[in-house]
């Protein structure tokens, strides 16, 4: 079986927002879910929680597809922000105090107001390769940031170095990942 | 506004993750408000969190898991609210805590000069806004893990430099300093901090225990 292209499942959530497609919410469904509990069961969730909370954060991709837009971030990134913020809030319990990027009293306004250019979605794939082709010793750490919620300190402790180079690797890392979306630092 | 001092990218990536808890996630998402080359670089780092989910080995829904969304897909749900302008000096994730009005805010007296007012603490660190007036400031003191402090009105200046508007400033355990208000209006910041400060001499380390400083 082919996985659906990044283009394909963008494409299938901005059909549920504009016709509340079914048949394109199954792509969705069948591509995300199996990938979001997988997710949650990596942070420590229970096989029947994880079921819970992926089911959840496809509803939440069906109630919400009219928030999506691909210019800013492609499907995996929206879902994953989707899951991450269930995470918190029904597993640790917390708030997450979070932004809405539409919202215009950002500052300096938000960027399409202020005209960027950057085209997220094609910034995204650049990310994807820049991602890919990182040194194996910085790839970990931020890999580890995603999936083992541990602050950097426990990281460092766990892979047996020094916090300043956790610190350093993510800062080259991500220096990487920046220069890879075009954006001067 | 123009930002000097951004907090650091491990900071922004433990926020990108979901890692960082509500306190510090609190102190990001306000300065984020502010800062559109940090909010690029939270992106990017949501980014790479979509990548590692595309990537992922999936692990199998349950049989009846689609059906069972699918008998869910015409409950009602809350409508989708979209944000307003809002001509506010609370940065968006703050008036959650705080409402729109800075002024409102019923402040706790420290010393004179010196108020502060408890937000969230979670895992021990804790997040409050300090009020300084001018001239007033927080003794000398050390920190036993590490502080961030988020300029929101005002600006105050210590050893390290000055820090204004937008700007988060990070200590952490080997700088000794004793933060000033500078002249002007009253400097309101959003501190958290991982550990009680440690402070040098008798009575500011009473009003430190007070306070939870
Ligand atoms: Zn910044």
């Amino acid at each position: 079986m082919t996985l659906p292209s990044v283009d394909r499942l963008n494409a299938a959530i901005c059909a549920i927002a504009a016709t509340r497609d079914r048949a394109a919410f199954q792509i969705v469904f069948d591509h995300f879910a199996p990938r979001v509990k997988s997710y949650l069961v990596r942070l420590g969730a229970s096989a029947p929680l994880a079921e819970d909370l992926a089911q959840e954060a496809l509803l939440t991709v069906w109630r919400k597809a009219a928030l999506f837009d691909p210019a800013r971030a492609s499907a995996s990134t929206w879902i994953f922000t989707i899951a991450r913020n269930l995470r918190i809030d029904a597993i640790r319990r917390e708030r997450r105090p979070d932004l809405d990027p539409n919202d215009p009293s950002l500052q300096p306004e938000a960027e399409r107001d202020a005209g960027d250019s950057l085209d997220w979605g094609k910034a995204e794939d650049r990310l994807r390769t820049a991602l890919a082709a990182l040194p194996k010793e910085q790839a970990e750490i931020i890999s580890l940031s995603f999936l083992a919620e541990k602050p950097h300190s426990a990281i460092a402790a766990e892979l047996g170095l020094p916090l300043g180079t956790v610190k350093s690797r993510i800062r080259l890392a991500m220096a990487r990942l920046r220069l890879a979306l075009g954006d001067s630092p | 506004m123009s930002i000097a001092h951004h907090p650091g990218e491990e900071l922004l990536l433990s926020y990108a993750s979901g890692a960082a808890n509500e306190a510090v996630a609190l102190l990001v998402a306000s300065h984020l408000a502010l800062c559109r080359q940090c909010r690029l670089v939270v992106a990017s780092s949501e980014a790479a969190g979509g990548s590692l989910l595309e990537d992922i080995p999936p692990v199998a829904m349950s049989a009846q898991a689609y059906q069972s969304v699918l008998s869910r897909l015409d409950e009602p749900a809350a409508a989708i609210v979209r944000s307003a302008h809002l001509d506010s000096s609370v940065p968006a994730p703050l008036r959650a805590y705080i409402g729109n009005d800075i002024d409102g805010i019923a402040w706790r007296p420290i010393v004179s000069g010196l108020a502060h007012y408890p937000l969230v603490t979670r895992d021990g660190v804790r997040a409050r806004l300090i009020r300084a007036e001018p001239g007033a400031g927080v003794a000398p003191h050390t920190h036993r893990g590490e502080e961030w402090t988020l300029v929101l009105t005002g600006s105050f200046s210590d050893v390290t430099g000055r820090y204004g508007p937008g700007d988060v400033q990070t200590t952490t355990p080997d700088i000794e300093h004793q933060p000033t208000a500078d002249p002007g209006p009253a400097c309101i910041n959003l501190a958290v901090t991982d550990a009680p400060l440690v402070f040098r001499g008798f009575l500011p380390k009473l009003v430190g225990k007070m306070f939870g400083f």
